[in-house]
């Protein structure tokens, strides 16, 4: 080999690393002996003390006869999709685990998830079925069946701070037109009236278009499931971004910032109203007793809807024991509530029982959430029915991300926007 | 005391022998075994080990990823083979030559601005300065700070209209900058931060360079009454052509490769104004889900990286023919 030769399979080999993290190796399915323990996979949902009690209540698992213990391991959330994916590739994923909102359909597409459906016919025999509120179990529905089952709701929020209302003399906003009159009256006094971000590794931008359009009857997707982005109120909701963007009531910067900028923002009083996470009290703790959970704003026709995510606990087909998977996520339900009672998690809960419980009725902000967002929230899917393995690339996809970019930039026309963003979400989930 | 002519011819013979002038020296050299000896095989059997496992683990995964880039499938299912549509593919996305530009702006600035720095300070350093090691170690940090930390020093740094730099800016007057949320500012945040991180590399591979050129040299150029200027044009600069041009190749590939200086600062945004080849090739596997076109454009800026090197060696032969 001359040196020519060594030098141009040394750039090669630099360049195996990036190479190679899109690798994984062949798929595996089978199986260990049912006795062996089931591997139950979490993200870190809270702060450490949650994936602490997590732990805590799977190794409190009492296994039926003949099947094993449970074991815990938490995914971070960085390249948890890689993980996840790597790991079932070579057999060595989980049993049951939590995951991304669409995970269930992700890997359901691929042959590796195993259906509930045995799992809800048992639970609409001794009850626990009804336990759920209503629609949810139905957001895991796919053509061959449940692909989940869910444990938790990741809610879209219209937050106020209070405290910077009263100071711009201006009341909680009601509809659009008076959002557009608290963000003038906020700017006066140097304060962003809507505060969002689509930096690196940040969504909530993303999900505050998507919400905005859902708020007006739009969406991303028709009735049929087909992606359906230039309508006349996607337009609407649109330019209306454009109109907040363009009056500085958006914060220029906030096309680049990260979460932890966004709270930033929010904490230091520089942001008084926004769409977020159930949780930015616990993210801007320094506002915490000035933020309030807005009602939902209606719509300029009148509609009242909102954006959620359903985040779902799955089963994998490869699994010690099929039983064991469905002992073990049985039991991991039923015990949940532990982490509202201990305030550990800000997700929206799914179960009727831990909405009535002591621990969940003291905090008045998730108890807003559940009474007036849950009911009208719906998920990307929006006017259509079915969620799919697709609208995992449509949320945090290129096309998606750079079209939130473009509207916070407020000098695209929303209709070439949104006719760009069809093209790309007809190619994510083609 | 002078040496006759005899003795002369005689240590002239001894040393073209290869033996010494004063002693009997060594045997003359024996011709060529061409025979793999018992040592050589020795060798290989210890060389093995190693060639086995470059190979599982560099060669493995290539061909792995080769054969993802044919296919329409995912991480998990290797899925219908397509040939090479996946290539024309991403050849005919504008996101992939948006990316292919950012690449060649990214790595230009970052090789040759991290290669001016770092000579600039190489020399600086060169010079006796109070406490020199000091700033020797200081001016390293770039360099060995992990990428994490000095990604989010520098976000806390340019993020917000409320960040150090943009009130500076604002105080020299310079009016709002969006250093992130603009394209042409973040780009060129993004490009001042690698050579930022880069050129301690530069600098040491400069260093030594210089380390290694005879001072004789500079007092004969001082001697001839040759300026400055020309003694770092004419000296300096050729007696470190080959360390230059290598130090080219490693950061022409540190460049193209590099993903975190630009992920954790701005994601690739603001709509895809720094998002390099290495970036597009991520987002397109775990954020579109895309594996067969995200692996096809890793591949693509392999091969770009093996041309630009091979050119870059050329010019070294060329340094040391000439």
């Amino acid at each position: 080999m001359n040196r020519r030769a060594f030098l141009g399979i040394a750039a090669a080999a630099a360049s195996a690393p990036a190479l190679a993290a899109c690798t994984v190796s062949g798929s595996s399915n089978s199986s260990g002996g049912a006795s062996d323990p089931i591997k139950f996979w979490d993200q870190p949902w809270g702060s450490p003390a949650y994936n602490d009690l997590a732990k805590k209540v799977t190794d409190g698992y009492q296994p039926p006869a003949g099947t094993g213990k449970a074991s815990y391991q938490v995914i971070p959330w960085n390249n948890f999709y890689q993980t996840y994916a790597s790991a079932i590739a070579s057999g060595t994923g989980p049993a049951v685990s939590t995951g991304g909102g669409f995970q269930p359909f992700q890997f359901a597409a691929q042959g590796a998830i195993a259906y509930a459906d045995d799992l809800l016919e048992t639970w609409k025999k001794d009850g626990f079925y009804d336990d759920f509120l209503p629609g949810l179990l139905d957001a895991n529905k796919t053509d061959n069946g449940y692909a989940g089952v869910p444990w938790q709701l990741d809610a879209r929020i219209l937050w106020v701070n209070q405290k910077l209302l009263e100071k711009a003399g201006v009341e909680a906003p009601t509809d659009l037109d008076s959002l557009l009159a608290a963000g003038r009256a906020l700017k006066k006094i140097g304060v962003f009236g809507f505060g969002t971000g689509t930096g690196a590794g940040n969504n909530l931008g993303s999900h505050t278009m998507v919400a905005m359009m859902i708020m007006n009857g739009g969406g991303l997707f028709d009735p049929d499931g087909k992606p359906d982005c230039v309508t006349d109120r996607n337009i609407e909701s649109m330019d209306f971004i454009r109109q907040l963007a363009r009056e500085g009531i958006i914060d220029p910067a906030c096309i680049s910032y990260t979460t932890d900028n966004l709270n930033a923002q929010w904490a230091s009083g520089k942001v008084a109203t926004g769409f977020h996470t159930a949780g930015l009290q616990s993210q801007a703790a320094a506002v915490k007793d000035d933020l309030v959970v807005n009602s939902p704003l209606a719509g300029p026709h009148g509609d009242k809807a909102a954006l959620h995510f359903v985040n779902s606990v799955m089963m994998y087909a490869k699994t010690p024991s099929q039983q064991a998977s469905e002992a073990f996520l049985t039991y991991y339900l039923k015990n949940i509530h532990q982490y509202w009672d201990a305030a550990l998690i800000n997700g929206v809960p799914v179960l009727k029982s831990i909405t009535a419980s002591d621990a969940f009725t003291k905090n008045p902000a998730q108890v807003k959430i559940v009474k007036e967002y849950t009911p009208i929230s719906t998920t990307y899917a929006a006017r259509g029915t079915k969620l799919t393995a697709g609208l995992a690339a449509v949320d945090g996809g290129q096309a998606l991300t750079q079209f939130a970019q473009t509207m916070l930039q407020g000098k695209t026309d929303s209709k070439a926007a949104l006719t760009t963003l069809q093209s790309g979400i007809e190619e994510a989930v083609k | 005391m002078t040496m006759s002519s005899t003795s002369l011819a005689t240590g002239l013979r001894r040393a073209l022998s290869g033996a010494g002038a004063a002693g009997p020296g060594r045997p003359p050299l024996q011709t060529r075994n061409t025979r793999p000896s018992r040592g050589a095989a020795t060798m290989l059997a210890l060389v093995a080990p190693s060639v086995v496992l470059l190979v599982l683990i560099n060669a493995y995964p290539l061909v792995v990823a080769a054969s993802q880039s044919l296919h329409k499938g995912s991480l998990i299912i290797t899925g219908q083979f397509t040939g090479l549509e996946n290539y024309t593919d991403v050849l005919t996305r504008p996101a992939f030559w948006k990316a292919a530009w950012f690449t060649v702006v990214f790595t230009l600035v970052g090789v040759f601005g991290s290669w001016l720095v770092g000579l600039g300070l190489a020399l600086l350093l060169r010079t006796k300065i109070p406490a020199g090691g000091f700033f020797k170690v200081v001016l390293m940090l770039p360099w060995v700070v992990p990428i994490v930390v000095s990604s989010t020093a520098w976000n806390w740094l340019v993020a917000t209209p409320d960040s150090p730099v943009p009130r500076l800016a604002r105080s020299l007057g310079l009016g709002d900058l969006l250093f992130l949320a603009d394209p042409t500012l973040a780009a060129i945040t993004v490009c001042v931060f690698k050579v930022w991180v880069s050129f301690p590399f530069m600098m040491l591979m400069i260093s030594a360079a210089l380390a290694s050129v005879d001072h004789n040299v500079y007092e004969a150029a001082d001697m001839d009454g040759a300026t400055k200027w020309q003694t770092f044009t004419r000296i300096t600069l050729p007696m470190i052509r080959r360390s230059t041009y290598i130090s080219w190749i490693l950061m022409t590939i540190f460049c193209v490769n590099d993903f975190p200086t630009i992920y954790l600062l701005t994601g690739g945004g603001p709509v895809n104004a720094t998002s390099s080849l290495v970036v597009l090739a991520y987002r397109t596997v775990f954020q579109d889900f895309q594996t067969g076109p995200g692996v096809a454009i890793a591949f693509l800026m392999t091969l770009a990286l093996v041309v630009i090197s091979t050119v870059l060696y050329r010019q070294i032969r060329k340094g040391e023919t000439a």
